[in-house]
């Protein structure tokens, strides 16, 4: 694979001169992709260059499977560049499976660190960054960036537009009923019980905004307390604002620390939020998408263990999340009073 | 989910043929093979347990038999699938649909009591995760 990468980046600077690559490394992270990150160093004009890049590659049988597109994710990347929204510059994107076997695209490589909120360690970051409190408010400014964005005007709009009142949650409930009905192998009770209530108590929309899906630390590169850019855009939809709040405000992203998402205070994210974005924060609602992304987690689990059971992946990581649907469904149940 | 047979050879495989591979360190190497080794003993001792199939089976009868009782004559337009839960899935999705010939008051019922089972169904999932009773 880095040989492959090599000779394209050879071929996509053409004036670059003895082209290495080094500190080579593929990531473990990527559930629905592949990630390599690496430095190419080359010369060029009598100059010695050094780029750190990141690529993304689609394996072929994805989380998401044919939810996720890499093209989408290129197109948001782009339409993010000229924005305030802090996202990693995006160089080349190529759908020709000969190159590397799937698509992939190529982007800058922005330095900083996306600890992993998960582990003991990872907490304990968090936890004396949040101290300091540089970063708790630069994870609300980010969020209230992507939430003020004139989508539009940024050409996001070819990610579909829901209509006015309920039309976004229904879209998403339909979303990942697709996803629950490409994976599932057995019938799940429970898992009707929570797509029906979802439908009957659909919220309306306030209005619509550029969501990003997956807001949390883990998914955002962090350099000197700040946020450096936000990443894994592979669930952006344009849709409630309060999606995001719900993401945020979720029990789901903070495993038993008392900062949401591990970082930030629950009063000051509201109140620093609802000020930046003039979004009302209507708890409620919050707390029905908050049952949406437990039906969400659970479509990803199932969609991970069946691709295990179909013999598409032999990652054992996907195998073990067969694990995690009646953990989820047990949250979901309680959230919904059984 | 997997059954166990599956994913302990699944297990095996990664073991033997991912993971120890890729140890150059000797002795972590010899364990990682010898932990195939010895799943491949375990697999052969371990079965799947009944008590969870039958305790969703109870749960569903009994189920099956009170909805009859709670719905007051208005039946569902649900067919009799074999399997139990696809049958509960299928009258989930009626209920929700016929909400309004039902009227609020036996919606209501039935649907707690559906959800006193899915709780019971949760509950008998949950054994296997070790995290009943949380």
């Amino acid at each position: 694979m880095q040989e492959k990468i090599r000779t394209y980046l050879q071929w996509k600077l053409p004036a670059a001169h003895n082209l290495t690559l080094s500190d080579f490394v593929q990531t473990a992270v990527g559930w629905s992709h592949e990630i390599y990150v690496f430095y190419a160093n080359w010369q060029e004009d009598g100059r010695e260059l050094r780029r750190g890049f990141c690529l993304r590659k689609d394996p072929g049988a994805g989380l998401l499977r044919e939810l996720s597109s890499l093209k989408d994710q290129y197109r948001v990347l782009q339409a993010l560049e000229p924005t305030v929204v802090p996202t990693p510059r995006v160089y080349w994107y190529e759908d020709d499976p000969s190159l590397l076997g799937g698509p992939f695209f190529i982007m800058e490589k922005v330095e900083g660190e996306a600890t992993n909120p998960w582990s003991r360690a990872g907490k304990q970051v968090y936890a004396e960054a949040a101290k300091r409190g540089k970063l708790p408010r630069s994870f609300v400014e980010a969020l209230a960036s992507l939430h003020n964005l004139d989508w539009r005007a940024a050409g996001l709009d070819f990610l579909g537009v829901s209509g006015p009142g309920k039309d976004f949650a229904l879209r998403e409930v339909a979303k990942w009923e697709s996803l629950i009905r490409q994976s599932l192998r057995k019938p799940e009770p429970v898992l009707t019980e929570v797509s029906m209530w979802l439908k009957a108590n659909a919220p309306a929309v306030q209005r619509l905004a550029f969501v990003h899906g997956a807001y949390r630390t883990g998914n955002l590169m962090i350099k000197d307390d700040a946020i450096a850019a936000v990443i894994d855009w592979e669930l952006q939809v344009i849709g409630d604002p309060l999606y995001d709040v719900a993401y945020v405000l979720s029990d789901l992203n903070r495993e038993g620390s008392p900062l949401l998402s591990c970082i930030v205070e629950r009063e000051f994210f509201l109140d620093y939020y609802q000020q930046l974005t003039g979004v009302t924060v209507d708890l409620d609602v919050c707390r029905y998408y908050e049952v949406l992304y437990m039906m969400r987690s659970t479509a990803f689990w199932l969609s991970a263990s069946g691709l295990f059971a179909e013999g598409k992946s032999k990652d054992l990581r996907l195998a073990r999340t067969a694990y995690s649907v009646p953990v989820v469904l047990d949250m979901a149940a309680k959230a919904l009073g059984f | 989910m997997l059954s166990v047979q599956r994913f302990l050879d699944e297990v095996i495989g990664s073991l033997r043929n991912v993971i120890a591979p890729a140890i150059a360190d000797p002795y972590p190497k010899a364990q990682a093979y010898m932990a195939a080794v010895i799943l491949e003993f375990v697999s052969r001792q371990v079965e799947e347990r009944g008590d969870i199939a039958t305790g969703k089976e109870q749960a569903l009868g009994a189920l099956f038999a009170d909805l009859a009782k709670l719905l007051d004559g208005k039946e569902l337009a649900t067919p009799h699938d074999k399997d139990g839960e696809a049958r509960l899935c299928q009258i989930i999705e009626q209920l929700y649909m016929e909400r309004d010939r039902l009227g609020e008051t036996i919606f209501t019922a039935a649907n707690q009591r559906v959800r006193q089972t899915l709780r019971q169904l949760l509950d008998q999932d949950l054994k296997v995760v070790g995290k009943a009773g949380q």
